[in-house]
């Protein structure tokens, strides 16, 4: 069944609540082994149509890098991210835009804020889902990130996930 | 920072007998030396400015910033690669607002003057009040950079006139590109997309890190904790561990003249170019065994094993990265200021590769390279708390020894993949620019 709005926001803020409290193994464990976590460059030029592999993304994770992403930000010696940074994930003008059987299309607007030491920064931009499941069954089967950026000018690096 | 400021003269210090090679750490956190080597490096020395790939029609331009300038970077309407300043002739405006794109003439968006795609002014957009011959000198063209030349598709500027030759500057390091522009007889371009970011450290902080050896296991362990992980129970398992044991007797550090660098290792990684690892998977198996063989057949054994095996990370001074390692990147290091750099890296391959090896360069950059991937941001990191500890102690200098005293010239110096050697040259090319003692110009 494609899921509501309703159902689709509670996977997502499940997501987020999970990042928000580095609880990156169980975030890992909302994909599967066909997911993609991906986040375009923002200097692509066509980011919702673009394709890693002709394409250099940010971030462009199939499932092994998927979990190895969790599994090494966890570690001390992810040194970009020790001490971890506080994040705090936004999600909202969540909308289904379709799907079918037990898969949902969906969109929502996202706003990451990140502090690191006395530095807070904002990744802002919308996200697109693939959905697979509901309720705590739910499986992210892709997520694609494009930022409302034209660099990381003010944001220096994407070492947490969004 | 005026608190720590001396004498630029005094600012590396090397006493070869006793195997010492210092540099004061003024030189990273100091502003006014910083203002020094904009005029010194920044306004002497050849800056990469793009690549000729990254105009493939006629009309195409980017923007960018270079050694502190903004400068138009164009393929005329006859076909020829320009560099122009970004900034209108008549009262200053920047003429160009976009950062890429196709255009047949530049329009400045205050009065309206246009320049043709050669910079040549073509309408003041008024029909009273200048004399016919008001541009007869030219000096109302959109300015021309001073030196623009390429080496084998790397278009370089220099802001002095009386620069010596681009191919001259490169000295050896022409040697490096032309292993990595001889990887395939089509044509190695710039692929789509880029990483552009920003580090609160000094430029040198990042060229220093960009070929260091010595900070492989402790930065990127958790890297290559990833790659154990992803070839467990593969035949290549063994294969890290073992080849990371022998780093630091294989390969090399070299200097390559005028204060250019190569670190020459053994990480393994794979190279589309041409090394296959069972991580690649089977199906390019054939294709890279086979851009093997013809680097072969091209260049003989020895120097088709160098082309193809070795991961090398060249920098050419002052502020270019080229790194060929499990992808091809090429990287600019921009410095606003003394503790702050806008960096822009993109991706190499060459037109012949698959769709599907094509996609494993790519894949091999992120996992990697960039803002986001497994090893830069500890990098990044690295440079940061480099930066912010060099700015906010007193202590005076940092020691670059590991290495040193073997060689008469530390630019032409070489050692293990692990030595410091390439950051002696690196500093030494530094002092001498900074202090006149290579003049960097003809006659
Ligand atoms: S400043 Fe460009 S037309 Fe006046
Ligand atoms: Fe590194």
């Amino acid at each position: 069944m494609v899921m509501t709005r309703t159902e689709a926001e509670d996977v997502l803020f499940h997501e987020a609540e999970l990042l928000d409290a580095w609880e990156l193994m169980d975030w890992a464990a909302m994909y599967t082994p066909d997911s993609l976590y991906e986040v375009t460059s923002p200097a692509c030029a066509d980011p919702y149509g673009a394709d890693a592999a002709n394409t250099l993304f940010l971030i462009s994770d199939k499932y092994d890098r998927i979990t190895g992403r969790a599994k090494r930000l966890m570690k001390k010696t992810a040194h970009a991210e020790y001490p971890h940074s506080k994040t705090r994930h936004m999600v909202s003008n969540v909308r289904v835009t379709g799907g079918e059987g037990d898969e949902t299309k969906c969109r929502a607007n996202f706003a990451v804020f990140r502090t690191k030491e006395d530095n807070s920064t904002i990744y802002m931009g919308e996200a697109f889902f693939t959905i697979a499941g509901s309720g705590t069954d739910a499986r992210i089967l892709h997520k694609r990130c494009v930022l409302d950026l034209n660099s990381l000018y003010n944001q220096g690096r994407l070492t947490i996930i969004l | 920072m005026a608190l720590y400021d001396r004498d630029p003269a005094s600012l590396v210090v090397a006493d070869p007998a006793k195997g010492s090679f210092r540099v004061h750490r003024d030189a990273y956190r100091s502003a006014e030396v910083f203002e020094r080597e904009k005029e010194l490096i920044f306004g002497k020395c050849w800056l990469y400015l793009g690549h000729d790939s990254e105009l493939a029609k006629k009309g195409d331009f980017h923007a960018r910033r270079v050694g502190g300038r903004d400068i138009i970077f164009n393929r005329d309407k006859n076909g020829a690669v320009g560099a122009h300043y970004n900034t209108c002739t008549h009262r200053a405006a920047k003429v160009c607002r976009e950062r890429t794109g196709n255009a047949r003439t530049f329009t400045c968006p205050y009065h309206g003057w246009v320049f043709n795609s050669e910079g040549k002014l073509a309408s003041q957009n008024a029909k009273t009040g200048y004399h016919d011959d008001i541009n007869a000198d030219g000096h109302l063209d959109l300015r021309s950079v001073e030196r623009l030349e390429e080496y084998r598709g790397f278009w370089f500027v220099n802001f002095n006139p009386k620069a010596i030759s681009l191919y001259d500057y490169l000295d050896n390091a022409r040697d490096a590109i032309d292993a990595l522009m001889d990887q395939t007889e089509a044509k190695q371009v710039i692929l789509s997309g880029e990483h552009t970011y920003s580090i609160n450290a000094n430029y040198k902080l990042l060229c220093e890190n960009s070929y260091d050896g010595y900070h492989l296991f402790p930065v990127h362990a958790s890297y290559f904790d990833f790659l154990r992980d992803q070839l467990e129970g593969t035949p290549a398992a063994a294969l890290i561990d073992q080849t990371l044991a022998d780093y630091t007797t294989m390969g090399a550090v070299r200097a390559l003249g005028n204060g250019h660098a190569i670190l020459d290792s053994y990480v393994p990684t794979g190279r589309p170019v041409a090394q296959w690892l069972p991580s690649f998977g089977p199906e390019v198996k054939p294709e890279i065994e086979g851009k093997y063989a013809r680097l072969v057949e091209r260049f003989g054994e020895e120097r088709a094993n160098y082309i193809a095996t070795t991961q090398k990370n060249l920098v050419i001074f002052p502020n270019l990265v080229i790194n060929d390692i499990l992808s091809v990147t090429v990287r600019i290091i921009e410095p606003e200021s003394e503790n702050r750099i806008r960096v822009t890296a993109w991706a190499m391959g060459p037109t012949d590769e698959s769709d599907t090896l094509r996609a494993m360069r790519l894949d091999n950059f992120v996992s990697f390279l960039g803002p986001a991937g497994f090893g830069s941001p500890d990098d990044i990191e690295m440079l940061e708390l480099c930066q912010t500890a060099a700015s906010h102690t007193p202590v005076e200098w940092s020691e670059i020894s590991k290495g040193f005293g073997k060689s008469e010239d530390p630019c032409h110096a070489s050692g293990a993949p692990d030595d410091e050697i390439q950051m002696q040259a690196y500093w030494t090319m530094w002092d001498r620019v900074m202090n006149g003692k290579i003049k960097l110009e003809v006659e």
